[in-house]
């Protein structure tokens, strides 16, 4: 007993740094936050401390809630940010893998390929984006260049204020998303599929399997415990998407969409930060917290379903 | 089904350029419906052989025949062969059941008939009542049963089994020996067995082929091999306590160790060769040849086993084994004869003169 106190004792202070910092940066903003959401009219106070309470505040009460749910804008994001994580996450995930297990495959040039992959890992998002809108953009951009090599019409990737630019918006958005997402995936499916054991393989080869089988009997199944886990963050990444609209749109940080329609691609983390207090507008701390809040509980529902399914369809 | 194997070889080259001869020119008939001993120490090239032969490996010289089918270039699902690894290979994520009937499936079976048989299979090694277990929820006796159920499933030509006892416990391995050798009797399947324990191979095959460092040494019934070995490596492979060792001389036909005169009629020049004698063909004898300095004894029960020096053989221990009976006559000087068809005589290089 006497020993594992002690020992208690050297894990607390072996853990107590990261405590502290989990502490101030992640559970008290958090804890803040959520009492802020209920805090009608929200303003801050001079000297009043870090704690929101302290400030001053009209009423408390779910009017922030209901006024971000009724908020046409709103509706706007969380609509654009849905269907952002339904195309991008499967599409991500299945590249990943397929990427992974082509890489994990090939003996020669390995070592290129994989840096060509990991590229997008060690880049700043931001000056990808402005690559990618180089890229996509109408007049003189590689991707139209291609579009007409092969006998299309130039298409107005990012500045069609349109239906039809809003799918060619997400086209590019997905693109952005993909590229950048797809290096970490890849590390962690190639570190998974190479711990896989090789004798797997051979069993398989001698017992008949055709390569499809082995991918879905074998290589799936045992690569279960990572694909869960990619497929988990990426969900939850994928609700938190702000800066891939903002960095292939490219005009500023409360921009979305082209010049007819500067909320087409607002998300809801975008959303949160055009309610913050800046130097243009005093901003709306309630709502925004509210709008946190209600991102927060989306993400903890998904990651909870999703983790009661993995539970029964993972191979640990 | 036969398996010949006409000079097979297999370097491996690493990426700087090393050669590793894994196997060289390995010439054998393999006879159909018997299980084959493949024995030798580790690294000799055991596993190399087993997966040139399962299609695992592809040889870089030489070439591999099932039957009168050369097989060299076919494909291992095409090979008709059933593997057991070393460390079982079983499907972590499969129960026993959906283990033993992957191959089935693979050979698009319809799934109550691919059921049923592996049903069959399972009651055959004794884990019929299992089959809804993952393999990690089985001992490992259990496990290195189901791999053969699994091997033995799809009815292959060949059965090639890796060291399928090495992760078994003494007891374990007794009985798990007895069962294959059964198995094997009922099926008649031709099988290789790989091991690196020479009681094993002796106990269970019908036949041991010997490898040493990748080169072929011997084949033979394992009484032939212990009586009759080709050379030093195998006399000394074989047996346990080991076959004791001395340096001797031939002088002008008479072979002498420590001046003692053993045998006579050698051809050839005067050299030094190596005589080897097995521990049980040594007798206490107030006449005998040899004198030993004995060190200790060790009681193994029904036998003793003494163990001991002898003048100017600095290098090699001598361990005899004799009744228990004889406890009482073991001095700490003691002089030894023994029986001369248990001497073997070879040259330094190793080759047998006798
Ligand atoms: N894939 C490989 N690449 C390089 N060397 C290998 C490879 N497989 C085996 N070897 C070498 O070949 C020799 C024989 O190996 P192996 O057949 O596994 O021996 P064992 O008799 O213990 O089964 C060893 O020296 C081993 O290091
Ligand atoms: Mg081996």
């Amino acid at each position: 007993m006497l020993e594992d106190k002690k020992d208690g004792w050297k894990a607390a202070i072996a853990l107590a740094p990261a405590m502290i910092f989990l502490v101030v940066f992640m559970f008290f903003p958090l804890v803040n936050t959520t009492i802020m959401s209920f805090m009608e009219g929200f303003q801050f106070r001079a000297n009043a401390g870090i704690f929101a309470i302290s400030h001053r505040y009209q009423g408390i009460g779910f009017q922030e809630y209901i006024n971000v749910l009724r908020d046409p804008i709103f509706l706007t994001a969380l609509k654009n940010t849905m269907v952002m994580v339904v195309i991008s996450v499967p599409i991500s995930v299945i590249l990943g893998l397929l990427v992974s297990v082509c890489l994990n495959n090939i003996k020669r040039l390995q070592n290129i390929f994989q840096t060509i992959f990991f590229l997008p890992y060690v880049t700043n998002t931001i000056a990808l984006g402005m690559v990618f809108k180089v890229m996509f953009s109408t007049n003189n951009g590689l991707i139209n260049l291609i579009v007409e090599t092969f006998g299309g019409d130039k298409i107005a990737w990012l500045t069609d204020a349109t239906t039809k630019g809003y799918w060619s918006a997400l086209f590019v958005i997905t693109c952005y998303t993909v590229w950048s997402g797809l290096a970490f995936k890849i590390l962690v499916f190639l570190s998974g599929l190479q711990s896989i054991d090789k004798q797997y393989y051979e069993a398989a080869r001698i017992d008949g399997a055709s390569r499809a089988r082995v991918f879905w009997k074998i290589t799936v199944p045992l690569l279960s415990p990572m694909i869960a886990y990619i497929t988990i963050t990426s969900f939850i990444g994928a609700f938190k998407a702000y800066e891939s609209v903002i960095a292939v749109f490219g005009r500023g940080s409360y921009i979305f969409g082209p010049a007819g329609d500067t909320n087409m691609w607002i998300t809801v983390v975008g959303y949160v930060y055009k309610l913050l207090p800046s130097l243009m507008t005093p901003g709306n701390l309630s709502k925004a917290s509210a709008g946190s809040v209600i991102l927060l509980l989306i993400i903890l529902a998904f990651t909870g379903i999703q983790l009661y399914v993995s539970k029964k369809r993972v191979h640990y | 089904m036969e398996v010949v194997l006409k000079s097979l070889s297999k370097h491996f080259t690493d990426r700087k350029g090393n050669v590793a001869k894994a196997l060289n020119d390995l010439d054998v008939t393999i006879p159909s419906g018997k299980l084959i001993g493949l024995l030798g120490p580790s690294g000799c090239g055991k596993s190399t052989t087993l997966y040139l032969i399962a299609g695992l490996h592809k040889p870089t010289q030489g070439q591999i025949f099932f039957g009168d089918s050369d097989v060299t270039n076919v494909p291992p699902e095409k090979r008709g062969i059933g593997l057991v690894f070393q460390n079982y290979a079983l499907y972590p994520h499969l129960t026993v059941r959906q283990n033993i009937m992957f191959p089935l499936e693979n050979m698009k079976m319809p799934k109550d008939e691919a059921i049923k048989i592996a049903q069959e299979m399972a009651d055959l090694v004794d884990i019929g009542k299992l089959m809804d277990r993952k393999p990690k929820e089985l001992s490992g006796g259990q496990q290195q049963r189901v791999a053969i159920a699994r091997a033995l499933v799809k009815k292959p030509r060949v059965l090639l089994l890796d060291e399928p006892l090495s992760n078994l416990d003494a007891r374990l391995r007794l009985q798990t020996r007895e069962e294959i050798k059964k198995i094997q009797r009922e099926t008649g399947i031709t099988t290789i067995f790989v091991t690196h324990d020479q009681e094993e191979a002796m106990s269970i095959s019908d036949e041991i082929i010997l490898i040493n460092a990748g080169v072929f040494q011997q084949m033979d019934h394992p009484q032939k091999v212990y009586d009759e070995p080709a050379n030093l490596f195998v006399a000394k492979f074989l047996g346990n306590p080991a076959i004791n060792i001395f340096h001797g001389q031939i002088k002008t036909g008479v072979l002498s160790v420590n001046g003692v005169e053993l045998d006579k009629g050698f051809k050839g020049e005067d050299r030094n060769v190596v005589v080897g004698v097995r521990p049980e063909a040594f007798y206490l004898d107030n006449k005998g040849k040899i004198e030993i300095n004995v060190e200790f004894v060790e009681h193994i029960g029904r036998d003793i086993t003494v163990v001991g020096n002898v003048e100017n053989q600095n290098d090699s221990k001598v361990r005899i084994i004799i009744p228990s009976d004889h406890y009482n006559d073991v001095f700490d000087k003691s002089r030894l004869g023994f029986t001369p068809k248990r001497m073997y005589i070879f040259e330094e290089t190793g080759e047998r003169i006798k």
